[in-house]
């Protein structure tokens, strides 16, 4: 197994300006991530998980500190490495799913391919393939408007994972789920999760989230509170 | 890429509909204004040039000067060997030799006594020989009301509208009462062939219309002419070539001292037809920059309308890895493509209401009834090869234009907020 950290978090902090003063979001963040992890960030509103998700995500850059991504300094890259970065290793699931309305089930799992420049064949091979992931094959031509909430989710679990990427960043994927829906989404991503060998970060307070997770990290105030690793017997497979 | 541009085009009604409906409606206005004012002008640079300019003419350098007046005393004389040298020179010209000539129309009743008279504006024209195209070119065949066209000397054609103010019938003969050009008096008499509407307002009041042998005859003009005016072949004026005769012509009797010799115009030198000529091009130009100008501010709001209406469909794409840069050229790509299809449908819509501007016109006669002024009393459209890209390619600009502006929001996206915006 490589040993290399596929996210490295060392000393990392992040300051939002606030009027005439500071907030602190983040604290001295000191984290890695090795491959095919299936974690989350847990705490409370405010205790800095969607700011750390962003500058894993290479949405934002930290303050202080460095956090490196696939091998790459976060607050070094471009707004254009930093869209590269995306683009070829790391995908997002949203509490909405934000689909893009106008188009089908199989042209919005299509997009984030022809962002990569990939032939019209391989895109239509990898993008049915993904929906054979989340069991949606059949709903390819359909719009948006016409699937459930949980269907809406597993079609952005496609999309996110179509470009088989290195790192899937979900943001509360199940708030917006019953809760039989959002078993069949967390089983169905620790399933690509093993299968495909992808680190899956979250960012949650959801119980039913918390029981599928192999590592919970708990931060509170911006600081790593506690790291638990969950042993295969704790984790629901 | 384009292909998946398309798609959310066709399918997103809101997104294209609108910026489609207002290209297509300034585009359409554009062409159909542009080849309105173009109709009208070509018609009047046209009917100027047959009636009376020609594309290019010759007249002695002081007949020129008062040429208002008709001062047929100063006109050219020689005018046979003038002409055939003429030909010889320019081949590609077409020369015809034309009398201009005021005085009264005198109306006698069936014991020789007046029983109407009226002021006249007399054109000689050659009427008889064989070989002249002056009939076909001042279109008299077709725009005969009654009669026919004079085939032997001494028959005359009239203004329909003269002939019924001076009650004159076809085979009434009338009497022309002048000055020969060393001055003194002359008449004639005409026989009634023929009544003519030309469909110009300055000369259907009072003109007459005979041959230029008859007017050589009656104003002692042996061999000569007022004015000689030259039609390039095809009937097509073209400035350059006009001018650059003009200039070449001229330039033999610079320097000469004699005001009977000759001076060559091109068209747009006379009857302030340069005024007209820049007047048209210069609300064309005006035209089209008003429409680009309103046209980018309106697509310019509806593209931010549109990108506020999109921001999570942005939202997403950045996530998804697409660059700001990325996203603004599809914007740009976006509008381009229904730029295209706006104006597209525009040119055609605005081609559609030229070509039946051009069949149907629209009657200005009622409103021009005091007018001298050689114009045509049905203004019509004239579809030319510019209209078809005329009103298009500004459509395209306009909208590109408005949604480079619009779309420089994008580069204001903070990515750091992503996953908050997209929650909502």
């Amino acid at each position: 197994m490589d040993t290399q950290p596929i996210i490295s978090l060392s000393d990392v902090s992040k300051r939002f300006p606030v009027g005439d003063g500071e907030f602190t979001a983040l604290k001295n963040i000191n984290l890695s991530f090795q491959k095919a992890e299936f974690a989350g960030l847990v705490g409370p509103s405010g205790s800095g998980k969607t700011t750390l998700l962003n500058i894993i995500g290479s949405l934002d850059s930290p303050s202080e500190g460095k956090a490196v991504v696939m091998g790459k300094s976060i607050s070094a890259l471009s707004h254009r490495e930093s869209a590269l970065l995306r683009n070829h290793h790391i995908g997002f699931i949203f509490q909405i799913y934000n689909l893009l309305p106008v188009y089908t089930v199989f042209e919005n799992v299509e997009f984030a391919l022809l962002l990569q420049n990939r032939s019209a064949d391989e895109r239509k091979k990898a993008v049915m393939e993904a929906l054979d992931w989340v069991g949606l094959s059949s709903m390819a031509h359909k719009r948006p408007d016409k699937l459930s909430g949980g269907e809406g989710q597993r079609v952005a679990i496609a999309r996110a994972m179509v470009k088989r990427p290195a790192i899937l960043l979900a943001d509360e994927p199940t708030a917006n789920l019953d809760a039989e829906n959002a078993h069949i989404v967390l089983k169905m991503m620790k399933k690509l999760n093993k299968e495909l060998d992808t680190t899956f970060l979250f960012s949650t307070h959801d119980e039913k989230v918390m029981k599928y997770l192999d590592r919970i990290v708990h931060l509170r105030d911006g600081k790593v509170e506690e790291d638990e690793i969950i042993t295969t017997q704790q984790a629901a497979s | 890429m384009i292909r998946f541009l398309l798609k959310g085009i066709l399918r997103d009604r809101s997104r294209s509909i609108l910026p489609i409906i207002i290209i297509s409606i300034g585009v359409m206005l554009t062409v159909a204004l542009s080849g309105y004012m173009r109709g009208a002008f070509g018609d009047m640079i046209d009917q100027n040039a047959r009636f009376s300019t020609g594309h290019v003419k010759i007249m002695s350098k002081a007949y020129a000067e008062n040429q208002d007046q008709i001062p047929n005393d100063l006109a050219l004389l020689g005018i046979g060997e003038m002409v055939e040298g003429l030909q010889q020179d320019y081949p590609d010209v077409e020369w015809v030799p034309r009398i201009r000539f005021g005085g009264l129309l005198d109306v006698p009743d069936e014991s020789g006594n007046t029983r109407a008279q009226g002021p006249a504006a007399g054109m000689a024209l050659d009427l008889l020989s064989p070989s002249s195209t002056e009939i076909e070119r001042m279109n008299i065949d077709k725009s005969i009301v009654s009669g026919r066209v004079p085939q032997n000397p001494g028959e005359a054609i009239i203004g329909d509208e003269f002939a019924r103010k001076l009650e004159l019938s076809l085979g009434d003969v009338f009497t022309y009462f002048g000055t020969t050009m060393e001055g003194s008096m002359t008449f004639k008499s005409f026989t009634v062939v023929g009544t003519i509407r030309f469909g110009s307002i300055g000369m259907d009041k009072g003109m007459v219309i005979v041959d230029v042998s008859d007017a050589q005859m009656m104003l002692d003009m042996e061999d000569g002419a007022g004015e000689v005016l030259g039609f390039l072949k095809g009937g097509v004026y073209k400035d350059e070539v006009a001018v650059e005769m003009a200039t070449a012509f001229n330039a033999r009797y610079e320097g000469d001292e004699d005001e009977y010799a000759p001076e060559m115009f091109p068209l747009k030198a006379q009857n302030n037809l340069e005024g007209l000529l820049e007047y048209g091009e210069t609300m064309s130009g005006l035209f089209v920059f008003i429409f680009v100008l309103a046209m980018s501010v309106v697509l310019w709001n509806t593209g931010l309308l549109g990108g506020l209406r999109r921001y999570n469909e942005f939202g997403i794409r950045l996530a998804l890895g697409e660059a700001k840069h990325q996203i603004y050229r599809s914007m740009i790509l976006e509008a381009t493509i229904i730029g295209i299809i706006g104006s597209i449908v525009g040119t055609l819509i605005g081609l559609g209401l030229s070509y039946y501007m051009q069949v149907v016109g629209i009657d200005i006669s009622e409103m021009i009834t005091e007018s001298s002024m050689i114009m045509p009393t049905v203004i019509r459209s004239k579809i030319t090869p510019e209209l078809f890209y005329i009103g298009f390619i500004p459509g395209v600009l306009a909208m590109v234009f408005g949604n480079m502006l619009a779309g420089r929001g994008i580069y204001k996206r903070e990515t750091a907020k992503l996953f908050k915006e997209l929650e909502v």
